[in-house]
């Protein structure tokens, strides 16, 4: 027998827990104690689904495992998920804003390389105009022109070398050609767009 | 930090981690309105992504109908189109053309350029170097109304004899400025072809360099 056991303290600790465990429980004791839980206010929806989510612990081992899963999967598939960024590097430059209506080129080299490339559009009653081809997939809200005192409206991006096909956006509805620029025929939707030549200079 | 913690990290970590990915393996959501065309595009771009061709032009295409407010019906038919241009363009670019010079192949096919012109170009610069630009300005130059044979045959000289992409880039814009100044289209490639022309290497100093693969 261990020295724990043959301590007085302990001793006497553990006959008066004994004793306890062997009495029945106060009805009215445990009415009341139940009556005030269910008098408790609610916990918010959020407290409830975190509640909800509680479950059987798992073993440091087994917890250890979905966390490594977890990395393992994250780490897999990051290469498969094309972001917005990488589908769109012009739009991941960010739009034109009023502050900073030029985007400036970045030079990375050969097959990298963007060449700042302005568009200029005239319309005096435009609420809003925007550029599109197929630098930016045509998503009409990408690239907005910043719109001058004169009616000019007006953005820099960096492009690619290459030729573009593009057309402006008025309203966020009406798709024109860039009338200072050479036509693009459409076979498949049949409206015409711009073209835009970009080389390094 | 307690087990319950842990597995709540770990938790999330895995749906920050999967969700992008199950919306990358499916295909990227597009705006159209129809559900029913919606799934039909879907369903085109799966197919082209299956047989190994870039994605990316596709999805540009399908957004393009959709900036262009065409039908369902329409965007789906563009979008199998680019997609059966850019496998012949992979066809006859090979061995081993990349995204943009597929995509240039597709856009030089979209416009009229004679599918051999394109093997002629890929055979105009050394294996691995890009004929993305050289497609673009021939496309660039018939579109403008210059003759294909003509078109091909300066680009092709020049290619040869070592123009880089920037110069070839260059007679593109300067033929586009020619002709809308009242130059004809035969007329200005031919007057720009000569001025690049006459900063290049001999044809005999040229043929020496092409062994090497000289990139632009």
């Amino acid at each position: 027998m261990s020295d724990s056991m043959q301590d007085p303290v302990i001793s006497r600790v553990r006959e008066t827990l004994r004793s306890e465990s062997a009495t029945r429980p106060d009805p009215v004791a445990v009415a009341r104690t139940l009556q005030t839980v269910w008098a408790a206010p609610r916990p918010v929806w959020w407290r409830r689904a975190l509640d909800a989510w509680r479950m059987p612990a798992l073993s440091g081992l087994a917890t250890s495992a979905v966390a490594a899963a977890a990395l393992l999967v994250g780490f897999v598939t990051r290469g498969a998920v094309q972001t917005r960024d990488a589908l769109d590097p012009v739009a991941a430059a960010g739009p034109a804003t009023e502050e900073f209506p030029v985007q400036f080129a970045s030079y990375e080299g050969e097959e990298t390389a963007r060449i700042a490339t302005q568009f200029v559009f005239e319309h005096a009653t435009a609420q809003s105009v925007s550029v599109v081809g197929d630098f930016n997939a045509w998503e009409a809200d990408a690239l907005p022109l910043t719109r001058l005192p004169n009616g000019l409206w007006t953005v820099t991006v960096p492009l690619p070398p290459g030729r573009h096909v593009y057309a402006y956006v008025i309203d966020g509805t009406l798709v024109v050609a860039d009338p200072r620029a050479p036509k693009a025929g459409d076979a498949d939707y049949g409206r015409e767009g711009s073209v835009v030549m970009v080389f390094a200079r | 930090m307690n087990r319950h913690r842990v597995l709540f990290v770990a938790l999330v970590l895995a749906s920050v981690s999967v969700a992008p990915a199950l919306r990358a393996q499916g295909t990227p959501v597009l705006g159209i309105a129809d559900a029913r065309a919606r799934e039909a595009v879907e369903r085109e771009i799966a197919r082209a992504a299956d047989r190994g061709l870039p994605t990316r032009s596709l999805i540009a295409k399908a957004q393009e109908g959709v900036t262009k407010r065409a039908a369902g019906e329409r965007i789906r038919a563009a979008v199998a189109s680019q997609a059966r241009r850019l496998e012949q363009a992979r066809d006859l670019l090979a061995p081993s053309p990349s995204e943009a010079e597929l995509v240039a192949g597709a856009d030089a096919l979209a416009v009229g350029v004679p599918a051999p012109m394109l093997r002629q170009i890929r055979a105009a610069y050394p294996a691995g170097q890009s004929v993305a630009m050289p497609l673009d300005v021939l496309t660039e130059l018939i579109a403008r109304g210059v003759p294909a044979t003509h078109a091909l045959e300066q680009i092709t000289d020049l290619m040869k004899r070592g123009a880089s992409s920037a110069q070839i880039a260059g007679i593109g814009a300067s033929v586009q400025s020619d002709i809308a100044a009242g130059l004809t289209p035969d007329a200005a490639l031919e007057v720009r072809a000569r001025g690049v022309m006459s900063l290049l290497p001999s044809p005999a100093a040229a043929s020496a360099l092409a062994p090497s693969g000289r990139r632009p």
